[in-house]
């Protein structure tokens, strides 16, 4: 049977018209077969509409697939033909004796997607929803939302007749089919369907012992959605999931651990609490060392979330996110993400022990996010600050072109300086930097090099001549170049104002003819200030740094008001993207979050209620303001400001304007 | 959920395409095709958002199966039903999955699809349920006609244990019991174990008769603890994390941490287990760099087996970086090969049988040709591959393996060992 016919010529569809209508069923059966075959290729056989349906006269089941697969495909090019098919779906359902031929048929049915077509269906769609058969019942349910999606004003007498459904059915597979089916329609609907009571619930955690693994995945998804009614009944249902957790397939697995983690916020028994922790942790390690890397990738995209609401999950575990050698790259790049986040002051030297070991990978993103990581961590610990230099000092040493990492290599060296401007005093990392500052040619790498040269102008020999090469390009620079290059030009004058009166004057000459208007304000700015009292400029510019303590450490992904839903969804694509279902999808409505607060759940203690103590910057001011109101407001934009923080990870995309605008001011602060 | 499935070949054209959702159009499809063609990279991640319609892709040797949704699915519920997608097409043909088999079996994928996925939900996708009820030319005409037959069919696939089919009769019941331990090791370039693990895997080929109940025990720490007898045994070993086919029953295993499970026929993998604690590392490795001149390079390797006399290691294979520029490798040895493959950039040194405890060494001569630049070369890891039959890492053993059923039931059990080596690294 040929597949791809190597014969196209125009005569094909006459061929094919001829064989539908052979009197030879053999003959029919291959033509059926071929009409599939250039469906699947992409071309229109629709014309043969008529014909193939013919062919439904005869009982073979296979034929019989293959026709309803091409009408589904169809059905809604050529409607008024497919009414033509209504009375064999009917006779299907209705007459035949097998099960298959009648789930066949009403599934099939379900998928015309015709308006007009579909009030022939609710009649037999209603009988199937009540058959004797299980095989036809689990079809019949998940027709509903086809009918549905379609022709919602035909559906409410089905609607009932699944919620009646809903509280006797004895079938876990039904059961759980059920259960998806209502939850799709939701989703279309926007309006709860499903109406829960504790009956139901055991009836659910009874089904999960019995389906397949599917049906168990769709039930634990759903209660993970489900707000127990205390305590109590938290605590039943967690112990009912528990052996979820030992299931050979790791999304049953995965949606055990979710609805456990969720449920914890229930409990009171705060042992209890510990112990469900210590026997969540090694099953998703193991999930986490998963050996199909997909799967690894998308829970590895979801530990950030467990880990900001639950850190003792992976107290001491950051071992488990080394990566190895021959791991894809999209593994890589998580698990160094984690550890990054993972790292506290306690394992820091072992975290960057490890990175070192990275900075000699092949692939120069990978290299370049270990830096980046590397200055992370520097940026984060006091304690670690000099080990993260000496590393990306070595690095230095070898570097021999202008390759990706080391553009970022400046860009970190320049943060690690701002935090501790005496780090220079420590060991050669200026000198070995300015050998290598030639190698800078991304926008951020120079203008990190420009800084560097300005500030540390007295410690770097022939800083004036360095800054002059960089002054004679001046105009063909970016933008955020041309801005610090005139901070560090005027640094440099303050510094040494008879060496470099010609160098500046050659700045400030060019400045003023950017095409950039923020350049040329600053130019004019510093320009006049340097006229009127160069006094005033040096206090400005060349102030002493504001140190250390503006920095913290902030590896929050999340808004801690959103965790809670954000843990509902976990697993799912939104989530795998860093966000909410709302932010990614359009038309979906997050339901309210009855929580006020999302407990944080930490090693030491048992739980902690986050806002207070998350907040790093506390002030004055707020604490004297009596207003609550007030002073949650102005909690919640100090919140959002860390989200903007340089030390903040990789912003979801449609923050990135925002983030790279923050990013500018902070390198223009003075 | 699932909007459309398809299979793409190499080339990125479309070889299977069912749509299960109207709201994927062909078009996008084939520009995804496009995208996966011209990238082809290993970097990017297996799902992918344009336009909130999500591609989520995994790869079967040169076939990718695609699915694509518009919805918020589970992404790894997806990942893992194409998983077992194309487990289920390799038990159609003969464990193969590539562009002719799909070609030459296009009409039986499209009824496997059928059955798998509705309205893109995940259904049935065991491949011992589904050959009961498609094969390849229909099913028997004697069991489509059989009513009565029909209904015990879609009851046994709807019902608690769909894994195993009813009457089934075997001359002789015979079990074959496989133990299976890849051991995970990294090891720094000091020395110091960084992390060592063991991923395991127990598989069973049951070949009884009837609907008999299976218990296997293990020395697991925690069962152990719970039985009183230990005192004369050691305590058993602690594992970390099990994971079990669906015919166990996962309460009882919660409960009292009894393994019992009703088997499917055939072949199955009963559970798969990681163990982090007491990991017995089955080589112990030296290995000495040192530049003789600036074209000369010499290696020193050491093995040394640290398992029992009476235990063998075969198909071993040590794998030692070189530089890019080596030009002839000298290699010295008393026991296997050892021969240089520029592909892999590594001298491989290859031993049949080790006994264990045994030392043995290799010396490689480099020659190195010129470079262009004096970059310092940095070493990728070294890694090894073998097998021990015979031998767990994990010291796990099975120290019974019940099968109950009506009658005079006897049945004939095998077992066997086997460990090998997953990403043995060692850093240098």
């Amino acid at each position: 049977m040929a597949y791809f016919g190597n014969n196209q010529q125009r005569g094909e569809l006459q061929e094919l018209y001829a064989d539908l209508n052979d009197l030879n069923f053999e003959k029919k059966k291959e033509a059926v077969k071929k009409v599939i075959a250039y469906m699947t290729v992409g071309k229109d056989v629709s014309q043969l509409f008529q014909s193939v349906i013919k062919c439904l006269e005869f009982q073979d089941i296979e034929m019989k697939k293959l026709i309803y697969l091409y009408i589904v495909n169809y059905s809604r090019q050529k409607p008024d033909d497919a009414i033509m098919v209504i009375q064999n779906f009917r006779k299907d359902v209705r007459k035949s004796e097998n099960p298959l031929v009648r789930a066949l048929a009403i599934r099939t049915f379900g998928c015309l997607r015709v308006p007009k077509l579909n009030e022939y269906l609710i009649e037999p769609l209603k009988d199937c929803i009540s058959d004797d058969d299980p095989y036809v019942r689990k079809t019949a349910v998940l027709c509903v939302p086809k009918v549905f999606e379609v022709s919602p004003e035909l559906c409410p007498p089905v609607l009932d007749q699944l919620q009646k459904l809903l509280e006797k059915e004895s079938n876990a597979l039904v059961l759980a089919n059920l259960i998806q089916s209502m939850r799709e329609i939701e989703v279309v609907n926007g309006k709860q369907l499903i109406l829960m009571n504790p009956k139901i619930i055991q009836k659910l955690l009874l089904a999960v012992d019995e389906c397949m693994e599917w049906g168990q995945i769709f039930i634990l998804d759903y209660l993970a959605t489900y707000d127990p009614a205390d305590s109590k009944q938290a605590e039943i249902i967690i112990e009912r999931t528990l052996p979820r957790l030992s299931h050979i397939n790791p999304t049953v697995t995965f949606c055990a651990v979710k609805l456990i983690l969720k449920y914890l916020d229930y409990l009171d028994n705060g042992d209890l609490v510990k112990n469900l922790c210590k026997k969540i942790s090694p099953s998703l390690i193991s999930l986490l060392s998963w050996n199909q890397s997909e799967i690894q990738y998308t829970i590895l995209r979801n530990i950030s979330l467990i880990l900001q609401k639950f850190p003792i999950l992976f107290e001491n575990e950051v071992k488990v996110f080394f990566c190895s050698f021959n791991e894809p790259y999209y593994i890589k790049y998580e698990k160094l993400d984690i550890m990054v986040r993972i790292c506290d002051s306690k394992n820091f030297t072992q975290v960057l022990n490890e990175l070192m070991i990275y900075i000699n990978e092949a692939d120069p993103h990978f290299v370049r996010k270990t830096i980046k990581s590397i200055g992370k961590i520097g940026m984060m610990y006091d304690k670690a600050l000099n080990e993260a230099v000496s590393i990306l000092v070595e690095f230095a040493k070898n570097v021999q072109q202008a390759t990706e990492p080391v553009q970022e290599l400046f860009i970190q060296m320049q943060i690690l300086y701002r935090k501790n401007r005496n780090l220079y005093k420590t060991n050669d990392s200026l000198k070995i930097l300015f050998n290598i500052l030639e190698y800078a040619n991304e926008a951020e790498a120079k203008s990190a090099c420009a800084w560097i040269v300005g500030e540390f102008a007295e410690f770097i020999p022939k800083s004036v001549e360095k800054m002059k090469e960089y002054i004679d390009n001046f105009l063909i620079e970016d933008r955020l170049v041309q801005l610090q290059l005139l901070t560090s030009g005027v640094k440099l004058y303050i510094k040494y104002p008879s060496l470099c009166s010609a160098l500046i004057q050659q700045l400030i000459n060019s400045a003023k003819d950017s095409f950039n208007p923020d350049v040329r304000d600053r130019t004019y700015i510093y320009w006049r200030l340097l006229s009127t009292d160069p006094e005033v400029v040096k206090n400005l510019v060349c102030s002493a740094p504001i140190g250390s303590s503006q920095f913290q450490k902030d590896v929050r992904l999340w808004e801690t008001k959103d965790l809670i839903i954000a843990l509902e969804n976990m697993g799912s694509i939104s989530n795998l993207f860093h966000k909410l279902p709302n932010q990614l999808y359009k038309n979906i409505k997050v339901r309210n979050n009855h929580q006020q607060e999302a407990k944080i759940y930490k090693a030491d203690e048992k739980q902690e209620a986050p806002q207070k103590d998350q907040e790093i910057k506390k002030n004055d001011q707020n604490q004297q303001q009596p207003q609550q109101q007030q002073q949650q407001q102005q909690q919640q934009q100090q919140q959002q400001k860390q989200d903007f923080d340089l030390l903040n990870f990789d912003e979801p995309v449609s923050n990135n304007n925002n983030n790279t605008n923050n990013k500018m001011d902070v390198y223009d602060l003075i | 959920m699932i909007s459309s499935l398809s299979f793409i070949n190499q080339k990125g054209e479309i070889l299977i395409y069912r749509v299960y959702k109207d709201d994927i159009s062909r078009s996008e499809i084939t520009q995804f095709c496009a995208k996966m063609i011209a990238t082809k990279e290993n970097k990017e991640s297996p799902i992918i958002n344009i336009d909130q319609t999500s591609f989520i892709h995994i790869s079967i040797k040169d076939i990718i199966i695609l699915a694509t949704t518009k919805t918020d699915v589970n992404v790894a519920m997806v990942l893992e039903f194409l998983y077992q997608l194309s487990k289920i097409c390799k038990s159609y043909f003969q464990g193969i999955l590539d562009e002719n088999c799909i070609k030459k079996n296009f009409v039986l994928i499209y009824e496997i699809l059928d059955e798998v996925l509705d309205y893109g939900i995940p259904q049935i996708a065991d491949p011992n349920i589904l050959q009961k009820f498609i094969q390849e030319g229909g099913i028997q005409q004697e069991t489509s006609m059989n009513i009565e037959r029909l209904r015990q069919l879609t009851v046994t696939i709807t019902g608690a244990v769909s894994w195993r089919p009813t009457g089934l009769h075997y001359e002789k019941n015979e079990l074959y019991l496989d133990i299976i331990e890849s051991v995970n090791l990294l090891i720094s370039a000091k020395d110091t174990v960084l992390r060592a693990e063991v991923v395991g895997s127990i598989e069973l080929k049951s070949k009884l008769t009837g609907m008999p109940e299976c218990q296997i025990g293990m020395n697991d720490k925690l069962l152990m603890g719970k039985q009183a007898r230990t005192t004369k045994q050691n305590g058993g070993i602690a594992i970390d994390d099990m994971k079990f086919h669906p015919c166990v029953g996962l309460p009882k295993f919660e409960k009292d941490r009894t393994i019992t499970f009703i088997p499917p026929d055939g072949h199955f993998q009963l559970m798969s287990y990681r163990i982090s604690e007491n990991i017995n590392i089955p080589f112990k490795v030296n290995v000495i760099y040192s530049d003789i001149s600036e074209n000369k390079l010499e290696i020193r390797l050491k093995i040394k087996s640290i398992y029992d006399k009476n235990v063998y290691g075969t198909n071993i294979a040590v794998k030692v970086p070189v530089p890019k520029n080596t030009v002839n490798v000298i290699s010295a040895t008393a026991l296997g090969k050892a021969k240089h493959e520029i592909e892999e950039q590594s001298v491989i040194w290859r031993i049949k049988k080790l006994q264990g405890d045994v030392e043995t060494s290799l010396r490689c001569d480099i020659s190195l040709g010129a470079t262009n630049k004096e970059q310092t070369w940095s070493k990728p890891p070294l890694k090894m591959e073998f097998q021990i039959p015979m031998f767990t890492s994990s010291g796990l053993r099975v120290r019974f393996l019940k099968v109950m059923e009506k009658g005079a039931y006897k049945t004939n059990k095998w077992i066997r060992y086997l460990t090998r080596g997953g990403e043995y690294l060692h850093r240098l």
